[in-house]
């Protein structure tokens, strides 16, 4: 078992982060708009975290103390917060795939910035970022609690006014403002808070793989997390939690697969260099033949029906 | 409804099988490709070195490369008699293009295949990411191809064979100033996307300046670009005698074929991006003369670079790459190192984790004669090496026989 945990403890703590990321994009999506901005935000908060942790607060030795990584994360979730308003009141005047554009432009905007900027460190990017644990698994001690508040606060959510208010957003956002919701408030509003939670796990992530550059949150990461929440479901945070975690794992999956022995070589072969195209598949038949995802409020209710009869 | 249900339970019993065929292979012995055993390499008690290189993703390449000189290095150790009469094994696991998959290659590496120490990762960026998890885990890392301003500066555990930018690069600069000495104006070209070329024309600029050059302008293009018709438009007009090109194989070819088309006729010099046969394929005869800096030549004089390039060019059929070559060094250092360590105390009884420091220390105090000329590691770990070579593209009329002719 320890060897198991130390092997895969990297994994393990990327799992999360995975769900974290599903859930920031799922935000957006509880309102109907489909954003691909949250890697954007992600690397934002990256970089927020590298540059704190390597220029402004210098511990000299010894482990980095875990208040400063709290800290950064805070300050990358306000400044990501702020830029979401910013990004949001324009950007979420438009609809559909306009919005989709948008946002991968936004990104796109981000990377080019942070290519060309001397202080993120050009294309080499910011290394040597300080460690507030010994082992990836120790991550498990931020990132499961934030998992944790943030499924909470999600599951609040879509009991209370605003999370209805959201539904009836992406319902039909036509009917939501005949009946007194204001759809701009609560766009901009959902899209800031996946906004804020994409930069927070984003300032984690910076420290857990030790460097931080232009390559991360990059739009091949936005198709990994629309898979996940796509595919997951696009009803109840426990879709995006689920499919996040599967398809952070996917990849590593394979390739144990593809390690196997006796599989013929093409098939270890596209095992191992088509996880792409296996992605784009999974997103295909997912949308045709499960539009809500996999896991859908109904599954919730049947069990509970059936309770209620026995 | 019930119909979905199926289909639900029908995909969620497909992940399942997915993620138990992962359980399986890891409860059994390690997932590990390994290669080829040679005769001796079978033996349960070879000694594992681990190779972590990229061998998908765009960076697939070089990684592939890299691996075919490490497999040649433990077949032709192994048949000497590898560490006193113990065989070495390679185990190889794919890094892809990203940091996540070298972190993750590391892990499996250093925990289940109990390596003694690590070759790779490919890409500098992957190794500020995963070799602070070799520092802390005190396993000895060896850079292959990471070329990038502080990587053995990481810890106490890392080290690279491929020299740093700074040193190869300007070695190009002195070669066409022995062709041409009445250079003056210089255009420096740049992928302002990799980091490689950032750091290396960090360093071609200084060179430049260095030899009371004047560098009339720089321009940015990306890896991914095709069309640069303005950047090139913009540096002619400003008539260089030289241009300097920072990129990878497919946009710098590209560049120099749309330099020579738009009328450039001088010298121009290619990054190490441009150190793969590749480049042909790409601008054809009009990269004929373009001087590159490389810390390999297969010409090298000395009896194990012979063995290594007959090797090679029986098994692929053409010159061996630099990186190959660097792999191979990378390999040969650690087998050296370990007959060191084996003659002072004998390796099979140490700990493992007292082998891996042991084996660093000696690793840096060692001195090896490998393809890549005679190399030495400076106390961070950084290589020390002789030789370097400024090689010349050398393309038929019709573009489709292109070498590298080195110049003396």
């Amino acid at each position: 078992m320890a060897g198991f945990l130390s092997t895969y403890g990297f994994l393990i703590v990327s799992m999360v982060m995975g769900a974290l990321l599903g859930l920031s994009l799922y935000l957006p999506l509880m309102t109907g708009q489909l954003s691909l901005a949250s890697p954007g935000f992600y690397a934002l908060g990256g970089y927020i975290a590298a540059i704190l942790s390597t220029q402004v607060f210098k511990v000299s030795d010894g482990l980095y103390p875990i208040g400063l990584v709290l800290l950064e994360m805070s300050i990358a979730g306000v400044v990501s917060g702020v830029l979401g308003v910013l990004v949001g009141i324009p950007a979420l005047r438009l609809r559909g795939i306009y919005l989709a554009i948008a946002t991968i432009a936004f990104v796109e905007v981000l990377r080019v910035l942070s290519l060309n900027l001397d202080i993120t460190g050009g294309a080499v990017g910011i290394f040597g970022i300080p460690q507030p644990f010994l082992t990836p698994i120790e991550y498990l001690w931020i990132v499961i609690p934030l998992l944790l508040m943030s499924m909470v606060l999600l599951y609040r959510l879509e009991r209370i006014r605003l999370g209805r208010a959201f539904t009836a957003i992406r319902e039909d956002e036509l009917a939501a403002g005949a009946m007194g919701i204001d759809p701009t408030y609560y766009k901009v509003l959902a899209f800031t808070l996946g906004a804020i939670l994409a930069g927070v796990v984003g300032a984690v992530s910076a420290h857990f793989l030790n460097t931080w550059n232009a390559r991360q949150g990059t739009f091949d990461a936005s198709i990994v997390y629309l898979t996940s929440v796509l595919i997951g479901g696009t009803r109840t945070f426990v879709g995006p939690v689920l499919g996040g975690m599967v398809f952070t794992a996917l990849p590593e999956v394979l390739r144990a697969i593809a390690d196997t022995a006796g599989l013929p070589l093409w098939l270890a072969q596209f095992l191992r260099d088509g996880r792409l195209i296996i992605f784009g598949l999974l997103i295909v038949l997912g949308t045709i033949f499960f539009p809500q995802g996999l896991v859908t409020p109904d599954l919730f209710k049947r069990r509970k029906d059936r309770k209620s009869q026995s | 409804m019930k119909k979905t249900a199926v289909r639900t339970s029908a995909l969620f019993v497909a992940f399942a099988f997915l993620l138990s065929a992962c359980t399986q292979t890891n409860s059994g012995p390690a997932p590990t490709t390994t290669t080829n055993p040679s005769p001796t390499a079978g033996s349960s008690n070879a000694i594992p070195i681990g190779i972590a290189l990229a061998l998908t993703s765009n960076v697939a390449l070089l990684g592939q490369e890299g691996v075919a000189g490490a497999k040649i290095a433990e077949k032709y150790f192994n048949d000497k008699g590898g560490i006193d009469g113990t065989p070495i094994k390679l185990v190889i696991q794919d890094t892809g293009g990203e940091e996540a998959g070298a972190i993750n290659a590391f892990q499996t590496l250093i925990t289940q295949s109990q390596v003694v120490g690590i070759v790779g990762p490919t890409l500098s960026q992957q190794a500020f990411s995963a070799d602070p998890i070799a520092e802390r885990a005190k396993v000895p890392v060896l850079g292959a191809s990471n070329t990038a301003k502080g990587i053995p500066e990481i810890g106490d555990y890392v080290a690279r064979v491929s020299a740093p930018v700074a040193i190869v690069a300007p070695n190009s600069v002195k070669a066409a100033l022995k062709i041409n000495p009445n250079i003056k104006k210089v255009a420096v070209f740049y992928a302002q996307n990799d980091a490689f070329s950032k750091s290396e024309t960090g360093t071609f600029q200084e060179t430049v300046k260095e030899q009371g050059l004047d560098v009339v302008t720089v321009q940015k293009f990306q890896t991914t670009d095709t069309d640069f018709q303005t950047q090139a438009t913009n540096a002619i007009n400003l008539k260089p005698d030289l241009i300097i090109i920072s990129g990878l194989a497919t946009d710098g070819g590209n560049l120099v074929r749309q330099l020579r088309e738009l009328g450039y006729k001088n010298i121009i010099i290619g990054g190490n991006g441009f150190n793969t046969s590749s480049i042909f394929t790409v601008c054809k005869a009009l990269c004929d003369g373009v001087l590159v800096a490389q810390a390999y030549s297969p010409d090298h004089v000395n009896e194990i670079n012979k063995t290594f390039r007959t090797t090679y060019l029986n098994q692929y059929k053409k010159e061996p790459p630099q990186f190959s070559a660097q792999a191979f060094a990378a390999v040969q250092v650690y087998v050296e190192a370990l007959q060191a360590l084996d003659k002072k105390s004998e390796i099979s009884k140490l700990p493992l984790a007292q082998l891996r420091t042991e084996l660093n220390k000696q690793l840096l105090a060692g001195k090896y004669d490998t393809p890549l000329g005679e190399i030495a590691f400076t106390p961070v770990g950084d290589v020390i090496q002789k030789d370097f070579y400024v090689a010349q593209l050398k393309v038929d009329k019709d573009g489709n026989n292109g070498k590298f002719a080195f110049l003396k």
